[in-house]
């Protein structure tokens, strides 16, 4: 027993990973020795162990245990605890299991003997606690009420004010906050680049905002506008805050074991081109959520819609559908919703009011899908380039659920219609959608048409030409080979007619072009295989002859040749004698250009996005903000970032985050208004400071949840590749393509989105920088090892793009005179830091540029490394341009280079 | 070099700049350690980070984690079944043991690819393809392929009732989570060892892997990978060559090593001034710390890989003069340099081959397994009695494991599957008993029977042995279940 217990456990674990996760630091109460306390032990353990059942969600034999008060009514069964009286408390009987009665909890891990005595100890002494009030409604949580835009304080002068100062304002008056000064202009310049574009500023940029501020408030707000305007406005926008949706989106490349695909697809790039395009034209947020899940039934023959469903490919799992569809089913939930519908798997969720059925239910929307990759432009082979995309390919595959989520139990009697989760009291309206043909046989597609025929046409001309131009001998195959590609280039033909006759509306039965293409197909058949065996019989020919003639000692060798090519030849004329016989045929079962799918789309999954994009959905637009206010802050408003439920965290300012949320949807879901709004307010511009002045400040609010200052930030993985070789001036910003080779970022100056990326697959620099986790990133985590400091000092990027940046800077953009050493500082302080070096730090630099260029000049008594990478541009050989060098790689790996103030 | 320990923990060292930021840093190193990060986004502001002490007084403070890659034979090693050759040919279902086949435990089986062509159970019992005999004053019994090892018999704990449930080779990272592969991915043992304990040497990573990880196939790098504890918990690659023995670790002989020291001696001076203008910045001072240690890494790890300094009586003793067993021998070699440097978790995949593994012997058996052992038995033996006579073995625990065993019943002529539903690991050192067969099969060698321990059981023993109780290593918002947290085997303690 106890071993088919462990394997329940091992299969519903996935299910259980996030949703329990409140129970972790309950479980010590327990442990107390000392007299029970209702509040500190009881309740923690009758929450973590009961509330499921016997909670607000679900009342199992009309049994509340959230309360005393309901503890002791009791349920059907009577009274579940007698005060003092342990031994008679049905409580203590379930959980033991005693007599008749069933082992509580059903369905988890029993409790421990020292949590029962527990129970039995605060029965026995009187079973006291507290008068608590019912435990409101799980569906009146604040997170499934709808947006309401709350009222936007005005200052004391009557000014306008941006709203979200205003609603921060109030919370430092609230908490006797002083909001810091704003930040210097080069670092605000600084931060508002990384943020907006991924990249620095240059050092001119720089200096011209440091320029405008020193002029006039009116310059520096001018000059800090029309930056925030330019960067949104650059197609680095959309790249940069492309990365930060595949990260929610779970973008992942196809993953698998050496050509075998295991998880997502190959060719899955058009959709991370379709994000970032998406992003640098602005499109709307719920027309994107549209897209992803339904581009294929909202724009069924536009391929630069339908590449946007690689959002529902990605969750590809090759050796498990379940599992698959599970991905899409929790990812959907997480991504969109900030919903852990996941949670509802294996029993109805804990903590939200979403059960089982709903579970099932939701998956229900995606069951008929599949994937798919249709054929592009130039590329015949899908293999090789191809659009890969979802699409309906069974309306009638049905949903069951899973028994205690364990695919091997489905309740097959009642299988389940697509449904929105209960709780949200909303109906998709479900409405199958027709397709056109281009959309369900892309093979009639007419770039498809041309370029078969055009292949084919290529291939007889070349035939004749090898016809013209062959000798004598050699004549009777050619002329054989052109009869060949003349059949193949009827067979198209005749298969073009065919389709014509039954997909192109002509109005007539097709039956006869149908025959003709099938008998088109068969002569071909037949000749090719004709072909094949005079091809053959010329091959053992030409080995019997080379045979008669060898010397005794070649013999043997050739003579295996000759068995093998005889060998051929039979195989040769067996396939003749089948085509032959295919040929008497007359069936019209003739070869399309590719599959024909189903005509119709069910239209459930364009019902949920419409649901889900709605302006109504109380969650969508939240999530939405939330993630964009995280990455221009460093920390969320609601922290729990795929978890808007109960057992996720509160809003730490929720007038704020509704109010960016009713925003959002009422500038029509565009998201550069909101970057735009954010990041002109007083708090995005705040210094980050927290030196000895803000002291008061910290201690009120130490983890600066209410923002008087900014967050400081380190640079993603991602950027700081990209920075590196931006300060070189050797980015390539070539955009969109299919995935580069990770094993190329060394070498290929490209912008990190574009190299492979998946759970096995990626570029060693950036996963020891932390790039995204391929397989869940709502949120990227920091670290700081020594490794990543290796990376940075002997990496070969580095290393070159330093030497890059020491000979641009080492000229001057003019008369092409080198520049001195006091002036190589500056401008690489200014190129690599964006600000000037402070007086200790030109001292220590210019005593580093003299020592080096010391040392460096004798190589003779130096010491080489004796391995590691070889970096694109050797070092300088002089002596002084290669200190020079040394220094811009120590700016590299300056703290302030990675860090983001 | 005289190996040197650092009896400070790694979270205390940033009290040592002398910055007076203790406070800060402090939190700054627990947000780099995940911990930090993982309240920030669960809430738990309460979690009581590991401190980096462990939760009892610890019978081990090294762990050297030796994985045979494929499935090793647990008939052919360390659990005698004379039934087999007794029952040589004939079905199992017309043995007095037919009963096997449909014993409860048949139910822990995960089937993870239907149809599959191995991972099936295989019916014609296959006689034992070596002879066994019983070792040392203990008498424990040891395949003949195994001649070294068995002479350590006396300090091995053979654990025979091994269990897993997936019957393919993402068993093996199974073996190293506790999670099935289909699952996803979880910490394994060495992350959380690396994250419950703090450092001896602030020199060297923590937690070192030797030997080729996993195929992609079967865990891949998630085989010593930290899943939700951060990649700073992950064991760190190495190799046995000193030249190349980490990723990044030298920038190339274009560059001079007094040149490279002068850059980070400029470095150092500028983040320092930089602290000064920013002294509330914990990370700044994390970093700071983060290249000092990069730097003593550069010269640390290929000074430990480095075993020309090791007498030719112990290179003999590691097998370093075979040619089957020297790469293997190696390992071991390094394994025990960097255990005596304090480093925390060496795991040494043995057998890795880009695919299912080495020991995987579905065919040819007897050659196969004969040649692993070969590359194994005596480097594994010598690492054995190089620590016992260095007076590490106390505190050195070796664990020699596998994924799952292999069939009773042959597959094809000469073979044996997979087989989930018993194997054996042996541990010797780190205050585990000597001698001592723990466990028991059924006399086909079919199910575990006696003391039946999933592999988190062995996860269990291993971090009770390092001082820690899984239960107290809880990260927020990760809950962990009953099957990963595992029972330490008693009755293999000493």
């Amino acid at each position: 027993m106890i071993q088919s217990a462990m394997r329940f456990a091992i299969i519903v674990a996935a299910g259980l990973l996030i949703c329990a996760s409140g129970a972790a630091s309950e479980a010590r109460g327990a442990e107390t020795a000392a007299e029970p306390d209702y509040a500190r032990d009881v309740k923690p353990l009758l929450t973590r162990k009961c509330y499921a059942c016997h909670g607000a969600l679900k009342q199992a034999g009309g049994l509340r245990l959230d309360t005393r008060g309901t503890i002791l009514a009791g349920g059907e069964t009577g009274p579940t605890v007698v005060p003092g009286d342990a031994a008679k408390s049905l409580l203590i009987a379930a959980v033991r299991g005693d007599g008749d009665i069933e082992r509580m909890p059903l369905e988890s891990e029993a409790l421990s003997g020292q949590e029962i005595a527990l129970l039995e100890r605060w029965i026995a002494s009187g079973a006291r606690g507290p008068d608590e009030p019912l435990p409101p409604d799980p569906r009146k949580y604040w997170a499934f009420q709808p947006v309401v835009r709350p009222n936007i304080p005005q200052s004391a002068d009557g000014a306008t004010v941006n709203a979200i100062d205003a609603l921060l304002a109030a919370e430092h008056q609230r908490l006797g906050l002083t909001p810091a000064p704003e930040a210097d202009p080069r670092t605000l310049l600084r931060r508002l680049h990384f943020d907006l574009v991924g990249l620095p500023p240059t050092a001119a940029e720089t200096e011209a905002f440091a320029a405008a501020a020193a002029r006039s408030d009116a310059a520096k707000e001018q000059a800090y506008a029309g930056a925030v305007d330019k960067l949104l406005a650059s197609p680095q926008y959309a790249e940069r805050w492309g990365r930060h949706w595949m990260d929610v989106w779970r973008y992942s490349d196809w993953d698998g074991y050496r050509a075998e695909v295991r998880e997502s697809q190959p060719h899955i790039w058009r959709w991370r081109d379709w994000i970032v395009d998406s992003l640098a034209e602005d499109k709307p947020y719920d027309r994107m959520i549209v897209e992803m899940l339904a581009g294929d039934e909202v724009a069924p023959t536009d391929p630069g819609v339908v590449r946007a469903t690689g959002f529902l490919v990605r969750n590809w799992y090759k050796f498990n559908r379940n599992v698959w569809l599970e991905s899409t089913v929790e990812h959907t939930g997480k991504a969109f919703l900030g919903l852990t519908i996941n949670c509802a798997k294996c029993h109805d969720h804990f903590f939200d009011p979403i059960s089982q059925r709903d579970y099932y239910a939701f998956r229900a929307f995606f069951e008929p899908h599949q994937v798919r990759t249709d054929r592009v432009p130039g590329t015949a082979d899908t293999a090789k380039d191809g659009l890969v995309r979802a699409y309906d390919a069974d309306a009638t595959a049905k949903t069951f659920l899973f028994s205690r989520g364990d695919e091997s139990k489905p309740d097959k009697e009642h299988p389940l219609a697509p449904q929105l989760p209960r709780l949200f009291g909303a109906q998709a309206t479900i409405e199958p959608v027709a397709l056109p043909l281009a959309a369900y046989y892309p093979g009639r597609l007419p770039f498809v048409a041309a370029e078969e025929l055009k292949q084919a046409e290529q291939a007889r001309a070349a035939a004749q030409k090898a016809l013209a131009d062959a000798k004598p001998d050699a004549q009777a195959r050619a002329r054989r080979k052109l009869a060949v590609a003349s059949a193949a280039y009827e067979s198209i033909q005749a298969r073009l007619a065919a389709d014509e006759a039954v997909y192109g509306n002509t109005g007539k039965p097709g039956e006869a072009a149908k025959k003709k293409a099938a008998a088109a197909q068969r002569k071909l058949a037949r000749m090719q295989a004709d072909d094949d065996v005079a091809d053959a019989q010329a091959e053992v020919d030409a080995a019997k002859m080379k045979v008669e003639k060898a010397a005794a000692g070649d013999k043997d060798k050739l003579q295996k040749a000759l068995d093998a090519a005889e060998k051929k030849l039979a195989e040769a004329r067996k396939r003749l004698a089948t085509a032959e016989a295919e040929e008497k045929k007359t069936d019209a079962a003739y070869t399309t250009f590719g599959p024909v799918y189903p005509a119709q789309s069910t239209g459930r999954r364009l019902a949920l996005a419409r649901w889900i994009a709605s302006p109504d959905n109380p969650l969508t637009a939240r999530v939405a903000v939330n993630h964009i206010w995280m990455r221009h802050f460093g920390e969320p408003i609601v922290p729990s970032v795929f978890d808007f439920g109960r057992n996720g965290r509160l809003p730490t300012n929720q007038p704020l985050l509704d109010w960016l949320a009713g925003e959002f949807v009422a500038d029509g879901w565009r998201m550069k208004p909101l970057h735009r709004t954010i990041v002109m307010s007083a708090a995005y511009r705040r210094s980050s400071d927290e030196g000895p002045a803000q002291s008061k400040n910290r201690e009120a609010d130490p983890e600066n949840v209410a923002l008087w200052r900014m967050n400081t930030r380190r640079m993603e993985a991602e950027v700081v590749r990209d920075s590196l070789l931006a300060v070189a001036g050797a980015l390539d910003t070539s955009r969109g393509g299919p995935d580069l080779d990770p094993a190329a970022a060394d070498t290929v100056p490209r912008r990190s989105l574009y190299f492979r990326h998946s759970k096995e697959k990626k570029v060693e620099m950036l996963d020891l920088l932390d790039r995204a986790n391929a397989v869940e990133c709502y949120r990227r985590s920091e670290s700081i090892v020594p490794q990543q400091a290796l990376a940075v000092i002997n990496g070969g990027l580095a290393q070159t793009q330093a030497r890059r940046v020491a000979a641009r800077l080492s000229t001057t953009s003019g008369d092409g005179s080198f520049v001195d050493d006091e002036a190589f500082v500056a401008a690489v302080f200014a190129c690599v830091l964006n600000r000037p070096p402070r007086a200790g730090e030109r001292a220590a630099c210019l005593e580093f540029l003299a020592d080096q260029a010391r040392l460096l000049a004798k190589p003779e008594q130096l010491t080489r490394f004796v391995v590691g990478v070889k970096p694109q541009v050797e070092p300088s050989a002089d002596p002084h341009r290669r200190a020079r060098e040394n220094l811009a790689l120590v700016l590299f790996n300056h703290n302030d280079f990675i860090t983001i103030r | 070099m005289t190996p040197h320990y650092r009896k400070t923990p790694r979270r205390a060292f940033l009290a040592d700049l002398g910055m007076g930021f203790t406070g800060l840093a402090l939190g700054s190193m627990l947000a780099a350690d995940g911990i930090g990060r993982a309240s920030a986004m669960d809430g738990a502001r309460a979690h009581a980070a590991p401190s980096g002490r462990p939760h009892h007084a610890p019978r081990a403070k090294s762990v050297i984690w030796i994985f045979l890659v494929g499935g090793m034979s647990h008939l052919e090693s360390f659990d005698y079944k004379p039934a087999l050759n007794q029952y040589a040919g004939v079905e199992i279902g017309k043995t007095p043991y037919a009963d096997v086949l449909t014993a409860q435990f048949t139910e822990n089986l995960r089937v993870v690819v239907p149809n599959d062509a191995n991972g099936q159970q295989r019916l014609k019992l296959f006689p034992l393809q070596v002879g066994f005999r019983k070792r040392g004053q203990s008498g424990l019994e040891i395949s003949d392929w195994w001649p070294h090892l068995g002479t350590c018999a006396d300090d091995l704990a053979v654990v025979r009732s091994m269990w897993t449930t997936d019957n393919n080779h993402g068993a093996q990272l199974q073996f190293h989570t506790g999670r099935h592969s289909l699952e996803g991915r979880f910490p394994t043992l060495g992350s959380w060892a690396h994250y419950g304990l703090g450092s001896l040497n602030d020199n060297l990573p923590q937690f070192v892997v030797l030997g080729t990880p996993l195929a992609d196939c079967c865990g891949g790098v998630g085989g010593h990978g930290a899943a939700y504890l951060g990649p700073q918990h992950a064991g760190v690659q190495m190799g046995v060559d000193p030249r190349t023995a980490l990723p990044y670790s030298s920038p190339g002989d274009g560059v001079f090593v007094e040149e490279q020291a002068g850059e980070f001696a400029l470095l150092r001076k500028l983040n320092d001034l930089t602290a000064v203008e920013y002294p509330g910045d914990a990370n700044l001072l994390a970093r700071i710390k983060s290249y000092e240690l990069a730097y003593q890494m550069q010269s640390a790890v290929p000074e430990v890989v480095d075993c020309s300094g090791e007498s030719r009586e112990t290179e003999q003793l590691y097998g370093l003069g075979g040619k089957s067993s020297q790469d293997f021998g190696r390992q071991c070699l390094v394994a025990r340099r960097l255990v005596e440097r304090g480093v925390r978790f060496v795991q040494i995949f043995h057998g890795s081959n880009g695919g299912a593994g080495a020991w995987d012997g579905h065919s040819k058996l007897k050659t196969g397994h004969e040649n692993l052992c070969r590359q194994v038995d005596q480097p594994i033996a010598g690492l054995i009695q190089d620590l016992k006579r260095r007076g590490m073995l106390e505190e050195t625990l070796v664990v020699i494991g596998t994924e799952f065993g292999r069939t009773p019943g042959s597959q094809g002529a000469d073979g044996r599957d997979h087989h989930p539903f018993a194997f054996s690991v042996a541990m010797a050192g780190g205050g585990v008993r000597g001698g001592l067969a723990h466990g028991e099969t059924d006399a086909l060698g079919f199910h575990a029977i006696e003391d039946r321990h999933y592999v988190t059981d062995l996860h269990a023993t291993v971090l009770h042995q390092l001082g820690l109780d899984p239960r107290r290593l809880e990260i927020p918002g990760r809950k962990r279940l009953e099957i990963d947290f595992g029972k330490p085997m008693q009755k293999v303690i000493s």
